[in-house]
Protein backbone atom coordinates (compact mmCIF):
# COMPACT_ATOMS: atom_id res chain seq x y z
CA UNK A 1 0.00 0.00 0.00
CA UNK A 2 0.65 3.97 -0.39
CA UNK A 3 2.72 4.97 3.00
CA UNK A 4 1.09 6.76 5.82
CA UNK A 5 1.36 10.71 6.66
CA UNK A 6 5.36 11.42 6.84
CA UNK A 7 6.64 11.76 10.35
CA UNK A 8 4.15 8.82 11.88
CA UNK A 9 6.65 9.22 15.18
CA UNK A 10 6.13 12.74 15.93
CA UNK A 11 2.13 12.42 15.27
CA UNK A 12 0.09 11.72 18.46
CA UNK A 13 -3.66 10.29 18.35
CA UNK A 14 -5.95 11.12 20.79
CA UNK A 15 -9.65 9.84 20.88
CA UNK A 16 -12.52 12.55 20.19
CA UNK A 17 -15.11 13.39 22.62
CA UNK A 18 -17.13 11.34 20.39
CA UNK A 19 -16.27 7.91 20.59
CA UNK A 20 -14.98 6.09 17.48
CA UNK A 21 -13.33 9.49 16.30
CA UNK A 22 -10.10 10.37 16.91
CA UNK A 23 -7.49 13.58 16.03
CA UNK A 24 -4.07 13.47 15.16
CA UNK A 25 -2.55 16.07 17.14
CA UNK A 26 1.04 17.18 14.93
CA UNK A 27 1.83 20.27 12.54
CA UNK A 28 -1.81 20.36 11.53
CA UNK A 29 -4.96 18.70 13.38
CA UNK A 30 -6.84 16.32 11.80
CA UNK A 31 -9.90 14.15 12.25
CA UNK A 32 -9.16 10.13 11.91
CA UNK A 33 -11.49 6.90 12.18
CA UNK A 34 -9.49 3.91 13.30
CA UNK A 35 -9.19 1.90 10.06
CA UNK A 36 -10.96 -1.24 9.69
CA UNK A 37 -9.39 -3.19 7.09
CA UNK A 38 -5.51 -1.60 7.88
CA UNK A 39 -3.25 -1.16 4.71
CA UNK A 40 -6.04 -0.02 2.33
CA UNK A 41 -7.33 3.47 1.91
CA UNK A 42 -10.63 3.85 0.26
CA UNK A 43 -10.89 7.20 -1.89
CA UNK A 44 -7.17 8.00 -1.47
CA UNK A 45 -6.97 9.21 1.94
CA UNK A 46 -4.10 9.08 3.72
CA UNK A 47 -3.87 6.83 6.52
CA UNK A 48 -1.24 7.30 10.06
CA UNK A 49 0.03 4.48 11.49
CA UNK A 50 0.73 4.87 15.25
CA UNK A 51 2.33 2.55 18.33
CA UNK A 52 -0.03 1.92 21.36
CA UNK A 53 1.58 -0.16 23.63
CA UNK A 54 3.62 -2.11 20.93
CA UNK A 55 1.03 -2.85 18.58
CA UNK A 56 0.60 -0.94 15.28
CA UNK A 57 -2.71 1.16 14.73
CA UNK A 58 -3.43 2.29 11.91
CA UNK A 59 -5.86 5.32 11.40
CA UNK A 60 -7.67 7.08 7.88
CA UNK A 61 -7.66 11.22 8.26
CA UNK A 62 -11.33 12.33 7.33
CA UNK A 63 -11.80 14.97 5.23
CA UNK A 64 -14.81 17.79 6.45
CA UNK A 65 -14.93 18.71 3.18
CA UNK A 66 -15.72 15.80 2.02
CA UNK A 67 -17.72 14.21 4.53
CA UNK A 68 -21.28 16.37 6.33
CA UNK A 69 -20.93 14.08 9.16
CA UNK A 70 -17.29 14.68 9.69
CA UNK A 71 -17.75 18.65 9.36
CA UNK A 72 -20.43 18.66 11.85
CA UNK A 73 -18.26 16.95 14.04
CA UNK A 74 -15.67 19.77 13.51
CA UNK A 75 -18.45 22.46 13.91
CA UNK A 76 -18.74 21.06 17.45
CA UNK A 77 -21.83 19.07 17.58
CA UNK A 78 -23.51 18.29 20.89
CA UNK A 79 -23.94 14.27 19.91
CA UNK A 80 -23.58 12.06 16.91
CA UNK A 81 -25.00 8.97 18.17
CA UNK A 82 -22.66 7.32 15.73
CA UNK A 83 -20.61 5.32 17.79
CA UNK A 84 -18.80 1.70 18.29
CA UNK A 85 -21.72 -1.19 18.28
CA UNK A 86 -24.43 1.08 16.72
CA UNK A 87 -26.46 -0.27 13.58
CA UNK A 88 -27.02 3.00 11.18
CA UNK A 89 -29.39 3.21 8.67
CA UNK A 90 -27.26 5.37 5.94
CA UNK A 91 -29.38 7.28 3.14
CA UNK A 92 -27.69 8.78 0.13
CA UNK A 93 -24.60 6.63 0.59
CA UNK A 94 -23.08 8.00 -2.65
CA UNK A 95 -19.96 5.95 -3.64
CA UNK A 96 -19.61 5.07 -0.02
CA UNK A 97 -16.47 7.29 1.63
CA UNK A 98 -18.33 8.70 4.01
CA UNK A 99 -20.28 5.70 4.91
CA UNK A 100 -16.25 4.04 5.20
CA UNK A 101 -15.57 6.35 8.01
CA UNK A 102 -19.15 5.49 9.57
CA UNK A 103 -18.14 1.54 8.98
CA UNK A 104 -14.53 2.75 11.54
CA UNK A 105 -16.91 4.45 13.75
CA UNK A 106 -19.36 1.50 14.49
CA UNK A 107 -16.61 -0.66 13.76
CA UNK A 108 -16.81 -4.92 13.55
CA UNK A 109 -19.71 -4.99 16.65
CA UNK A 110 -21.85 -2.25 14.21
CA UNK A 111 -23.72 -2.37 10.98
CA UNK A 112 -24.15 0.10 8.61
CA UNK A 113 -26.73 -0.57 5.75
CA UNK A 114 -26.14 1.72 3.11
CA UNK A 115 -28.38 3.02 0.70
CA UNK A 116 -27.56 4.58 -2.46
CA UNK A 117 -30.23 4.66 -5.48
CA UNK A 118 -27.47 5.55 -8.51
CA UNK A 119 -25.79 2.97 -10.08
CA UNK A 120 -22.66 4.17 -11.22
CA UNK A 121 -22.48 5.75 -7.20
CA UNK A 122 -23.79 2.01 -6.40
CA UNK A 123 -20.56 0.12 -8.24
CA UNK A 124 -18.15 2.00 -6.12
CA UNK A 125 -20.28 1.10 -2.46
CA UNK A 126 -20.92 -2.71 -3.52
CA UNK A 127 -16.62 -2.57 -3.68
CA UNK A 128 -16.01 -0.10 -0.75
CA UNK A 129 -18.18 -2.91 1.38
CA UNK A 130 -16.56 -6.07 -0.07
CA UNK A 131 -13.58 -5.28 2.04
CA UNK A 132 -15.57 -3.44 5.32
CA UNK A 133 -17.82 -6.38 5.78
CA UNK A 134 -19.94 -4.34 8.70
CA UNK A 135 -21.72 -2.67 5.53
CA UNK A 136 -24.70 -4.13 3.52
CA UNK A 137 -24.93 -2.11 0.04
CA UNK A 138 -28.50 -1.41 -0.88
CA UNK A 139 -28.81 0.13 -4.16
CA UNK A 140 -31.95 1.19 -4.72
CA UNK A 141 -34.52 4.00 -4.06
CA UNK A 142 -34.93 5.59 -0.43
CA UNK A 143 -37.91 6.98 -0.81
CA UNK A 144 -39.24 2.89 -1.63
CA UNK A 145 -38.11 1.61 2.22
CA UNK A 146 -40.30 -1.50 1.57
CA UNK A 147 -38.28 -2.30 -1.46
CA UNK A 148 -35.47 -2.65 0.93
CA UNK A 149 -37.38 -3.93 4.25
CA UNK A 150 -36.16 -8.23 3.80
CA UNK A 151 -32.53 -6.34 3.95
CA UNK A 152 -32.55 -4.33 6.89
CA UNK A 153 -32.69 -4.89 10.72
CA UNK A 154 -33.94 -2.42 13.12
CA UNK A 155 -31.31 0.32 13.87
CA UNK A 156 -29.96 2.85 16.44
CA UNK A 157 -29.79 5.75 13.84
CA UNK A 158 -30.62 6.89 10.76
CA UNK A 159 -28.62 9.25 8.75
CA UNK A 160 -29.71 11.35 5.65
CA UNK A 161 -27.77 12.91 2.77
CA UNK A 162 -30.30 12.88 0.52
CA UNK A 163 -30.27 15.83 -1.02
CA UNK A 164 -34.10 16.18 -2.14
CA UNK A 165 -36.50 17.96 -1.49
CA UNK A 166 -39.02 15.65 0.09
CA UNK A 167 -36.05 14.92 2.53
CA UNK A 168 -38.13 15.12 5.39
CA UNK A 169 -40.78 12.27 4.39
CA UNK A 170 -37.83 10.09 3.22
CA UNK A 171 -36.01 10.21 6.57
CA UNK A 172 -39.79 9.82 8.06
CA UNK A 173 -40.94 7.15 6.49
CA UNK A 174 -37.88 5.28 6.80
CA UNK A 175 -37.90 5.73 10.89
CA UNK A 176 -41.49 4.47 10.71
CA UNK A 177 -40.05 0.96 9.14
CA UNK A 178 -36.37 0.89 10.96
CA UNK A 179 -35.78 3.14 13.51
CA UNK A 180 -35.89 2.10 17.02
CA UNK A 181 -38.18 3.74 19.37
CA UNK A 182 -35.83 6.25 21.33
CA UNK A 183 -33.88 6.09 18.18
CA UNK A 184 -31.68 8.73 16.61
CA UNK A 185 -31.81 11.02 13.45
CA UNK A 186 -29.05 12.59 12.14
CA UNK A 187 -30.10 14.98 8.84
CA UNK A 188 -27.97 17.04 6.73
CA UNK A 189 -30.23 19.15 5.11
CA UNK A 190 -29.10 21.26 1.61
CA UNK A 191 -31.49 24.55 1.42
CA UNK A 192 -31.43 24.87 -1.86
CA UNK A 193 -32.31 21.40 -2.93
CA UNK A 194 -35.47 22.00 -0.77
CA UNK A 195 -36.45 25.38 -1.94
CA UNK A 196 -33.96 28.32 -3.47
CA UNK A 197 -36.63 30.86 -3.40
CA UNK A 198 -36.19 31.98 0.43
CA UNK A 199 -33.58 32.06 2.67
CA UNK A 200 -31.80 29.11 4.25
CA UNK A 201 -32.38 30.01 7.73
CA UNK A 202 -36.49 29.95 6.51
CA UNK A 203 -35.97 25.98 4.99
CA UNK A 204 -34.22 25.04 7.83
CA UNK A 205 -37.25 26.09 9.88
CA UNK A 206 -39.91 24.41 7.58
CA UNK A 207 -38.41 21.18 7.36
CA UNK A 208 -37.73 21.29 11.24
CA UNK A 209 -41.55 21.50 11.11
CA UNK A 210 -42.17 18.60 8.90
CA UNK A 211 -40.21 16.35 10.83
CA UNK A 212 -41.49 17.09 14.02
CA UNK A 213 -45.26 16.07 12.49
CA UNK A 214 -43.49 12.65 11.84
CA UNK A 215 -42.50 12.06 15.73
CA UNK A 216 -39.00 12.82 14.69
CA UNK A 217 -37.98 15.55 17.61
CA UNK A 218 -35.37 17.74 16.86
CA UNK A 219 -32.96 18.36 19.43
CA UNK A 220 -29.93 20.34 18.02
CA UNK A 221 -29.37 22.49 14.44
CA UNK A 222 -25.96 23.13 13.55
CA UNK A 223 -24.70 25.19 10.25
CA UNK A 224 -22.02 22.89 8.24
CA UNK A 225 -19.72 26.36 7.40
CA UNK A 226 -17.35 27.19 6.52
CA UNK A 227 -17.40 23.33 5.62
CA UNK A 228 -20.30 23.60 3.27
CA UNK A 229 -22.37 26.75 2.11
CA UNK A 230 -26.29 26.70 2.92
CA UNK A 231 -26.26 23.61 4.57
CA UNK A 232 -27.40 22.39 8.59
CA UNK A 233 -27.09 19.37 10.06
CA UNK A 234 -30.37 18.41 12.38
CA UNK A 235 -30.19 15.55 15.20
CA UNK A 236 -32.66 14.42 17.27
CA UNK A 237 -34.59 11.90 18.71
CA UNK A 238 -37.59 9.40 17.32
CA UNK A 239 -40.33 8.83 19.19
CA UNK A 240 -39.06 10.34 22.40
CA UNK A 241 -40.32 9.18 25.93
CA UNK A 242 -43.73 11.45 26.85
CA UNK A 243 -42.79 13.76 29.26
CA UNK A 244 -44.12 12.53 32.59
CA UNK A 245 -46.30 15.07 34.46
CA UNK A 246 -44.53 16.88 37.27
CA UNK A 247 -45.79 15.26 40.19
CA UNK A 248 -47.86 17.71 42.93
CA UNK A 249 -47.01 16.50 46.53
CA UNK B 1 -62.87 -10.94 21.75
CA UNK B 2 -60.32 -9.86 19.73
CA UNK B 3 -60.37 -11.02 15.93
CA UNK B 4 -57.60 -13.74 15.10
CA UNK B 5 -54.09 -12.14 13.24
CA UNK B 6 -51.32 -13.53 11.81
CA UNK B 7 -48.17 -11.71 10.74
CA UNK B 8 -46.03 -12.03 7.69
CA UNK B 9 -42.43 -11.27 8.20
CA UNK B 10 -40.21 -11.28 4.81
CA UNK B 11 -36.61 -11.71 6.21
CA UNK B 12 -33.22 -12.29 4.33
CA UNK B 13 -33.19 -15.41 5.52
CA UNK B 14 -36.88 -16.75 4.73
CA UNK B 15 -40.58 -16.23 5.17
CA UNK B 16 -41.42 -16.50 9.16
CA UNK B 17 -45.63 -16.45 10.33
CA UNK B 18 -46.58 -15.02 13.57
CA UNK B 19 -49.41 -15.23 15.64
CA UNK B 20 -50.75 -12.27 17.67
CA UNK B 21 -52.26 -13.99 21.35
CA UNK B 22 -54.78 -12.99 22.97
CA UNK B 23 -53.23 -10.68 26.09
CA UNK B 24 -55.31 -8.68 28.63
CA UNK B 25 -51.87 -7.53 29.87
CA UNK B 26 -50.81 -5.60 26.97
CA UNK B 27 -53.74 -4.58 25.02
CA UNK B 28 -54.55 -3.86 21.83
CA UNK B 29 -54.41 -0.19 21.38
CA UNK B 30 -51.80 1.28 19.80
CA UNK B 31 -50.06 3.58 22.22
CA UNK B 32 -50.25 0.09 24.46
CA UNK B 33 -48.84 -2.20 21.53
CA UNK B 34 -46.36 0.74 21.03
CA UNK B 35 -45.68 0.45 24.59
CA UNK B 36 -45.04 -3.41 24.65
CA UNK B 37 -43.08 -3.85 21.65
CA UNK B 38 -39.73 -2.52 23.28
CA UNK B 39 -39.63 -5.78 26.10
CA UNK B 40 -39.01 -8.64 24.18
CA UNK B 41 -40.61 -10.87 27.49
CA UNK B 42 -43.86 -8.52 26.87
CA UNK B 43 -44.06 -8.84 23.60
CA UNK B 44 -43.24 -12.44 23.51
CA UNK B 45 -46.34 -12.79 25.46
CA UNK B 46 -48.24 -11.26 22.84
CA UNK B 47 -46.39 -12.63 19.75
CA UNK B 48 -45.68 -16.37 19.04
CA UNK B 49 -43.63 -17.58 15.71
CA UNK B 50 -46.14 -19.83 13.41
CA UNK B 51 -43.74 -21.01 11.20
CA UNK B 52 -40.19 -20.39 9.89
CA UNK B 53 -39.13 -21.37 6.18
CA UNK B 54 -35.69 -20.57 5.20
CA UNK B 55 -34.62 -20.01 1.97
CA UNK B 56 -33.07 -22.95 0.40
CA UNK B 57 -29.78 -21.37 -1.06
CA UNK B 58 -28.61 -17.53 -2.07
CA UNK B 59 -30.39 -17.69 -5.35
CA UNK B 60 -33.80 -18.29 -3.99
CA UNK B 61 -33.68 -15.71 -1.61
CA UNK B 62 -32.47 -13.32 -4.01
CA UNK B 63 -35.84 -14.85 -6.21
CA UNK B 64 -38.07 -14.10 -3.95
CA UNK B 65 -36.68 -10.26 -2.95
CA UNK B 66 -36.98 -9.34 -6.13
CA UNK B 67 -40.72 -11.41 -5.74
CA UNK B 68 -41.38 -9.76 -2.83
CA UNK B 69 -40.73 -6.23 -3.38
CA UNK B 70 -42.65 -6.49 -7.01
CA UNK B 71 -45.72 -7.63 -4.67
CA UNK B 72 -45.51 -11.17 -6.52
CA UNK B 73 -46.83 -13.92 -4.96
CA UNK B 74 -44.65 -17.08 -6.22
CA UNK B 75 -45.18 -20.79 -5.39
CA UNK B 76 -42.91 -21.06 -2.70
CA UNK B 77 -44.81 -18.41 -0.49
CA UNK B 78 -48.43 -19.35 -1.55
CA UNK B 79 -47.12 -23.21 -0.24
CA UNK B 80 -45.92 -21.52 2.56
CA UNK B 81 -49.05 -19.61 3.87
CA UNK B 82 -51.23 -22.63 2.95
CA UNK B 83 -49.67 -24.92 4.87
CA UNK B 84 -49.68 -23.19 7.84
CA UNK B 85 -52.79 -20.46 7.64
CA UNK B 86 -56.34 -22.37 8.47
CA UNK B 87 -57.99 -22.82 5.53
CA UNK B 88 -60.50 -20.40 3.82
CA UNK B 89 -64.18 -22.17 3.36
CA UNK B 90 -65.77 -21.49 0.03
CA UNK B 91 -68.86 -19.11 0.51
CA UNK B 92 -68.09 -18.07 4.35
CA UNK B 93 -66.22 -15.16 5.83
CA UNK B 94 -62.51 -16.14 7.77
CA UNK B 95 -62.43 -15.40 10.81
CA UNK B 96 -58.89 -14.03 10.83
CA UNK B 97 -56.57 -11.37 9.42
CA UNK B 98 -52.88 -11.90 7.92
CA UNK B 99 -51.49 -8.81 8.59
CA UNK B 100 -48.09 -7.73 5.73
CA UNK B 101 -46.21 -4.58 5.73
CA UNK B 102 -47.11 -4.35 1.92
CA UNK B 103 -50.95 -3.86 0.67
CA UNK B 104 -49.61 -4.73 -2.38
CA UNK B 105 -48.86 -7.71 -1.95
CA UNK B 106 -51.39 -8.26 0.03
CA UNK B 107 -53.78 -8.09 -2.01
CA UNK B 108 -51.87 -10.39 -4.82
CA UNK B 109 -51.81 -13.08 -1.15
CA UNK B 110 -55.40 -12.57 -1.33
CA UNK B 111 -56.08 -13.24 -4.76
CA UNK B 112 -53.60 -16.27 -4.96
CA UNK B 113 -55.01 -17.90 -1.81
CA UNK B 114 -58.18 -16.04 -0.66
CA UNK B 115 -56.48 -15.47 2.49
CA UNK B 116 -57.56 -11.75 4.10
CA UNK B 117 -55.01 -9.80 4.35
CA UNK B 118 -54.88 -6.24 6.15
CA UNK B 119 -51.62 -3.43 6.62
CA UNK B 120 -52.77 -0.84 9.06
CA UNK B 121 -50.96 0.74 11.87
CA UNK B 122 -51.35 -2.15 14.48
CA UNK B 123 -49.83 -4.49 12.18
CA UNK B 124 -47.38 -2.30 11.27
CA UNK B 125 -46.26 -1.32 14.62
CA UNK B 126 -46.21 -5.67 15.30
CA UNK B 127 -44.04 -6.20 12.54
CA UNK B 128 -41.64 -3.16 13.97
CA UNK B 129 -41.44 -5.25 17.20
CA UNK B 130 -40.94 -8.04 14.97
CA UNK B 131 -38.29 -6.77 13.09
CA UNK B 132 -36.62 -5.82 16.53
CA UNK B 133 -36.77 -9.17 18.02
CA UNK B 134 -36.48 -11.22 14.62
CA UNK B 135 -33.67 -13.48 15.82
CA UNK B 136 -34.41 -14.27 19.12
CA UNK B 137 -37.98 -15.80 17.75
CA UNK B 138 -35.90 -18.09 15.58
CA UNK B 139 -34.16 -21.24 17.23
CA UNK B 140 -32.15 -22.40 14.64
CA UNK B 141 -30.18 -18.74 14.63
CA UNK B 142 -26.86 -17.93 16.14
CA UNK B 143 -25.90 -14.80 16.67
CA UNK B 144 -24.77 -12.51 13.28
CA UNK B 145 -26.57 -15.44 11.27
CA UNK B 146 -29.58 -12.95 10.75
CA UNK B 147 -26.58 -9.78 9.60
CA UNK B 148 -25.03 -12.06 6.95
CA UNK B 149 -28.03 -13.75 5.46
CA UNK B 150 -28.90 -9.78 4.89
CA UNK B 151 -24.80 -8.47 3.88
CA UNK B 152 -25.60 -11.88 1.19
CA UNK B 153 -28.45 -10.57 -0.38
CA UNK B 154 -27.79 -6.57 0.41
CA UNK B 155 -24.60 -7.61 -2.69
CA UNK B 156 -26.40 -9.76 -4.77
CA UNK B 157 -29.77 -7.57 -4.88
CA UNK B 158 -27.45 -4.58 -5.21
CA UNK B 159 -25.37 -5.96 -7.60
CA UNK B 160 -28.30 -7.24 -9.81
CA UNK B 161 -29.20 -3.33 -9.82
CA UNK B 162 -26.53 -2.07 -11.56
CA UNK B 163 -26.10 -5.06 -13.76
CA UNK B 164 -23.02 -6.47 -12.89
CA UNK B 165 -21.90 -9.95 -14.09
CA UNK B 166 -22.24 -11.61 -10.72
CA UNK B 167 -19.10 -13.68 -11.93
CA UNK B 168 -16.95 -10.64 -13.37
CA UNK B 169 -16.73 -7.88 -11.14
CA UNK B 170 -14.96 -5.44 -13.74
CA UNK B 171 -17.72 -6.77 -16.81
CA UNK B 172 -20.67 -3.92 -16.68
CA UNK B 173 -23.38 -4.85 -18.88
CA UNK B 174 -25.64 -1.94 -19.73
Amino acid sequence: GRPGMKGGSKVVVEPHRHEGVFIARGKEDALLTRNLVPGESVYGEKRISVEDNGQKVEYRVWNPFRSKLAAAILGGVDKIYIAPGMKVLYLGAASGTSVSHVADIVGPEGLVYAVEFSPRSGRDLINMAKKRTNVIPIVEDARRPEKYRMLVGMVDVVFADVAQPDQARIVAINAHHFLKNQGHFVISIKANCIDSTVDAAVVFAKEIEKLKVEQLKPQEQLTLEPYERDHAVVIGTYRPPPKTPKKTA
Amino acid sequence: RMSQLYLLFESASGYALFERLESEEIGQTLPEVQASVQDLSKFGRTIKLKAFIPFKSAAHALENINDVTEGIVNDHLKEFLELNLPAVKPGKKPKYQLGVSEPKLGGAITEATGFPCASNDLTEELLRGIRLHFDKFIKQFKPGDLEKAQLGLGHSYSRAKIKFNVNRSDNMII
